[in-house]
């Protein structure tokens, strides 16, 4: 098992920097995802640590040696591509024993693994198939195949899910987990999806706009987000946040006052960005609601929706229970708040407040 | 219904295409004596005002002239009077007097012959003399004389002695100076030595040509020892280069006919006849073709005709084609003009023309050309011993004249033929002829109007490709010999694939061509796919600049036609003045005789065919390697893959069912690459480079005109194609189709 280490990596494109001086530790047998919007240097980063790119500053280590030089293939990793790039005349069983053949594995050896990979991925019958044969599930399971059968100490994976449908996405996820749990190997994992980011990564690492945001248990990233993007990055629908300056129990901004509880007597008087979760932000009666407004939107999803408010404090949404037969858009409602679950901001950096 | 009014009116067009168009004017009733000629120029404009002051001088004839390309002039000529759209008159040399006058394409003159016998030299008639009549009137005389710098050479040599001495004398290679120039491999300006040495082309009683004879050998002889042993002739001379030298004062004599004191500019030269053999006493007579007007027995109006030939000949027309065509005339009235009589070009090709020998007009003649230039390439080049060179060139004389195989009867060939055409059909039939009648019958109105979609194409294809395939298909079955077409079955294919005449491992032999074809082709296309793919390479790579600049010059080789390709080339691998001997010389290295030698020769044509052909690979390897999605490589680059395996693993297999077909279609040009053949090495040496079509193409125009043995040759061509694309349909056929 092997750490990745990155340190001071940068990487521009021309102009354009895209990767700003990232300094983030990959444990060994941990699966960390790097999640963050489009263009926010993600995968740069991935192709960095794989050596398809070359950093213009900082060292990357693998297993503690610094690999800048190295070509790909002496960095000891697997990867798989968002395109799956399987080698289209080759059939499955010639993709996967691929890289075993150019190491000149014995004929033994190499049948005995591709037999064992394409047995844990389910790719037996398809062996003798070309990959325009295979449906997008199976091209990303030879996909996966092909990087593990060489049994590399670090997997680094590039969207791997994004071209597939949802319904199998699901599954993937699952046995992509699954896999991890087997392989017991460091994996390197690249995605946009949030949900894929959370419900796979050991640790996560959320990037936005070349830097790294925050790195940690994604409970605790949820929990506990370091600024604004992050905390509006995970969790789904998105946070809410209100601006305005506290003070006496209440956030008052253009236009509404809005009684927060009690904070520390050192935020009296400041300009703060509240966010509070959909999650914590219910609909509530008249005499309840701190804040109301217009129904703009409503997620009905069964046993419970949400409602997207226009209020005099910016767009909100807020979460009902149960199927919200009452409620209609275009009229009004109010929210009301758990003041245990806010998170603070400083108005003007937008990091998290202790 | 419009349908079948837009078909009609096709076919009235197509049908329209042949009828004649000019109409006659009006005004102009007298009878039309059409004339064609291949002259240009001065020449031509002598000819122009002639036929001007003959419609002047009589009301009953109106002459009119149309000037033809030379190239096709005689092959014309003999496809259009027997069809009666040929002239009424026209001037040709002797050369295919004998063959027209057999054919009966020419009308006799024998009542001008009585008069003519005081008129005209006796040579010139004789030229002019076939099976006892006389065919033609004579208007000039071609034949070779001395030509010399005055600077250089102050009088002129009458022996070949002294020619030699001054050769020598004059002769400082350092300087690029040549004591003399002409076109030593040319036999035409060889005959007069063959001459001066006793010796004659025909062998007589039998009036066959006989090439090997002492008299021959000795001649040869002499010209290889003023070419190697005094090195006094410029290498591998071609006309344009014995002018440039003789105007850059590097050549002191010129051998050479009348045509070439149009081409000397600013040199002071004095015209001598050729000397005297020393060894002989007999002097060095050169051929001499005798122009004439000779009139068409198919035409309406040979009495007009002749009336103009006579008019043309008549001292009043012969002095002004001295004067202003400035041809050495035939007319000796001409000369008593003072002008004319004292004219130093003129009365110097004259005299010339007295002692010259008269080209023989029988079709024999004609199948000595290119053995004879042949024996005079390989000898001049050092290649050959005359006595080697010479007995190859008899064989290959007699086997190219080859005897007409016995005729037979067309009819067993034709029921063959029938029944398989009947088997093919009935075949055909069962596969595919229900479906077919089913959708006719319900889509009437559709047919009509797909055929007439069709009918430009179709009927273009079926004029253009399927008629002359079908028309040489047929001509394989057939001997042409004397002008007649006799049925011969398959003895032109048993010939050819037998190798009668000449052992297998000789040029002239197919198997020969063929294993040569086959490695023209072969080396070829290795070449082409190999630099087209490299320079691919190249170009794909990201961190190259300028990329589009270089692909338009790459392309260019490609843009350019071919034959000016070659020619170029031709030129640059001239021994002497050629550049790539330049580039040999500044890099210390011995210039190479490239034609001298198989290996060599063949190199020049690949290296030419090379230049030529990359290019299309270059573009379809290109557009091949830009459809390759990047993230293969950096697949393979995880996988270990280098730089080798990646080329190996990944891009010959993606690029293979785009170049395959480019190199099955490569295969097939380069197969059939005529023009570089025909004209970088033209065979030499000794025909070794020919390649099928070449050979094809020498049997058909070079060799007696043997069009079934010629079509023969390109029927097996055609097989050996066929066959080809059989197999390569199924190699391409085994392409995995599921590339992305």
């Amino acid at each position: 098992m092997t750490d990745v280490a990155l340190r001071g990596v940068h990487k521009s494109f021309g102009e354009n920097p895209i990767v700003r001086g990232i300094d983030l530790d990959v444990r060994a047998g941990e699966f960390t995802v790097l999640v963050g919007p489009s263009g926010c240097g993600k995968t740069t980063l991935l192709r960095l640590i794989a050596g398809l790119e070359q950093p213009d500053a900082g060292d990357i280590l693998i297993g503690g040696k610094r690999v800048n030089d190295a070509p790909p293939r002496e960095r000891g990793v697997g990867m798989v591509f968002q395109s799956y790039a399987l080698y289209p005349h080759m059939t499955v069983r010639e993709n996967l024993a691929f890289a075993l053949n150019l190491r000149g594995t014995s004929r033994v050896e190499i049948e005995q693994r591709v037999r064992e990979v394409a047995e844990m991925l389910e790719l037996m019958p398809l062996l003798d198939r070309k990959p325009k044969q295979l449906s997008g599930g199976q091209r990303q399971r030879v996909a996966i195949g092909r990087a593990i059968v060489r049994r590399p100490d670090v997997f680094l994976l590039d969207e791997p899910l994004s071209n597939l449908d949802a319904a199998l996405r699901v599954q993937m996820r699952g046995e992509l987990a699954r896999l991890h749990q087997r392989l017991k190997s460091t994996i390197v994992y690249v995605t946009h999806d949030q949900v894929e980011a959370m419900t796979l990564a050991t640790r996560l690492a959320v990037f936005d706009q070349g830097k790294l945001q925050q790195h940690g248990a994604p409970l605790e990233l949820y929990r506990r987000p370091a600024n604004r993007f992050v905390a509006a990055f995970l969790g789904s629908p998105a946070m809410n946040f209100l601006r305005g300056r506290y003070s006496n129990g209440h956030l008052a901004g253009d236009g509404f006052n809005v009684p927060i509880g009690a904070l520390s007597a050192t935020f009296d008087g400041r300009d703060l960005l509240v966010g509070i979760r959909p999650q914590a932000m219910t609909l509530a009666g008249p005499d309840a609601a701190v804040l109301r407004g217009e129904i703009e939107a409503i997620e009905r999803l069964g046993n419970e929706g949400f409602a997207y408010l226009k209020t005099p404090a910016g767009p909100l949404v807020a979460r009902f229970d149960g199927g919200g037969a009452e409620l209609a858009v275009g009229a009004n409602a109010g929210v009301q708040l758990a003041p245990e679950s806010l998170h603070l901001f400083d108005a003007v950096s937008e990091e998290a407040l202790a | 219904m419009r349908a079948a009014a837009l078909l009609a009116l096709l076919a009235s067009l197509v049908a329209g295409s042949s009828a004649p168009v000019a109409a006659e004017p009006l005004a102009d009733t007298r009878a039309r004596v059409l004339v064609w000629h291949a002259y240009r120029a001065a020449e031509e404009q002598a000819l122009l005002e002639l036929i001007a002051r003959f419609n002047a001088s009589q009301s009953t004839y109106r002459a009119e002239a149309l000037a033809l390309p030379y190239d096709a002039y005689a092959s014309k000529l003999t496809a259009a009077i027997p069809t009666g759209h040929g002239p009424d008159l026209f001037v040709f040399s002797q050369e295919r007097m004998a063959v027209w006058a057999r054919d009966e394409l020419l009308a006799p003159l024998d009542e001008d012959a009585i008069e003519s016998g005081r008129e005209f030299p006796q040579a010139a008639l004789a030229a002019l003399r076939s099976g006892g009549h006389l065919y033609g009137l004579p208007l000039s005389m071609k034949c070779d004389a001395l030509y010399y710098n005055r600077a250089l050479i102050q009088t002129p040599p009458t022996t070949s002695d002294e020619l030699e001495a001054l050769a020598i004398r004059n002769t400082d290679r350092a300087a690029g100076r040549y004591g003399l120039a002409y076109e030593a491999n040319d036999f035409f300006h060889h005959a007069a030595w063959l001459h001066g040495y006793g010796g004659q082309i025909f062998a007589e009683p039998t009036h066959r040509p006989q090439l090997d004879s002492s008299q021959a050998i000795a001649a040869l002889a002499f010209v290889r020892h003023l070419a190697l042993e005094d090195r006094a002739l410029p290498e591998e001379p071609s006309g344009t280069l014995v002018a440039q030298l003789f105007n850059a004062g590097k050549a002191a004599m010129v051998i050479n006919g009348p045509w070439f004191a149009g081409e000397v500019q600013g040199v002071s030269y004095g015209i001598a006849p050729l000397p005297i053999v020393s060894a002989t006493g007999l002097p060095a007579a050169p051929l001499l073709t005798v122009e004439a007007a000779l009139v068409s027995s198919r035409s309406p109006v040979q009495a007009g005709a002749k009336a103009l030939a006579r008019f043309l000949v008549s001292t009043e027309g012969a002095a002004l084609r001295a004067r202003v065509g400035r041809q050495v005339v035939a007319t000796r009235s001409a000369y008593t003009f003072p002008d004319i009589g004292n004219d130093p070009l003129l009365t110097a090709f004259r005299a010339a023309s007295e002692k010259a020998v008269p080209m023989d007009n029988s079709p024999a003649m004609l199948s000595v050309w290119e053995p004879e230039k042949r024996a005079l390439v390989s000898v001049l080049s050092g290649a050959n011993s005359p006595t080697a060179a010479l007995a190859q060139a008899q064989r290959r004389m007699l086997a190219m004249t080859r005897i007409s195989p016995p005729v037979q009867s067309p009819w067993p060939y034709a029921a063959i033929a029938a029944m398989i055409s009947i088997a093919w059909l009935a075949w055909r039939r069962r596969l595919s002829l229900k479906r077919v009648t089913a959708r006719v019958s319900t889509r009437r109105g559709e047919l009509m109007r797909a055929i007439l979609y069709c009918a430009p194409a179709a009927s273009s294809i079926l004029v253009l490709v399927l008629v002359p395939f079908a028309i040489g298909i047929g001509l394989s079955f057939f001997h042409r010999a004397d002008g007649h077409y006799t049925f011969v079955g398959l003895a032109n294919f048993i010939d050819i694939l037998a190798s009668r005449d000449y052992r297998v491992s000789e040029p002239m032999s197919f198997w020969f061509t063929l294993a040569v074809t086959l490695l023209w082709t072969v080396v070829n296309v290795a070449f082409h796919v190999s630099i087209g793919l490299g320079l691919a390479l190249l170009l794909k790579n990201p961190l190259l600049r300028f990329k589009g600049v270089y692909r338009v010059l790459l392309v260019i080789p490609w843009a350019i036609p071919n034959y000016i390709t070659a020619l170029v080339w031709k030129g640059m691998f001239h021994r002497q003045f050629g550049a790539i001997s330049a580039l040999l010389s500044a890099l210390h290295i011995q210039p190479v005789s490239w034609f001298t030698g198989f290996s060599t020769a063949f190199a020049a044509n690949v290296m030419t065919n090379t230049w030529l052909g990359f290019p299309f690979m270059m573009v379809v390897a290109l557009g091949a390697l830009q459809s390759i999605p990047q993230d293969l490589y950096e697949a393979a680059d995880v996988d270990g893959a280098s730089a080798w395996a990646q080329f190996r693993h990944i891009t010959l297999p993606l690029l293979k069912p785009a170049l395959l077909p480019a190199i099955i279609l490569g295969a097939v040009w380069t197969f059939n690459m005529f023009n570089i053949v025909y004209l970088v090495s033209g065979g030499e040496p000794g025909g070794s480079t020919d390649i099928l079509v070449s050979e094809a193409y020498r049997w058909a125009f070079q060799r007696n005109e043997q069009f079934g043995f010629a079509a023969a040759y390109s029927t097996l061509i055609f097989l050996f194609l066929l066959g080809w694309s059989a197999i390569s349909r199924r190699i391409a056929r085994e392409q995995p189709l599921e590339n992305a």
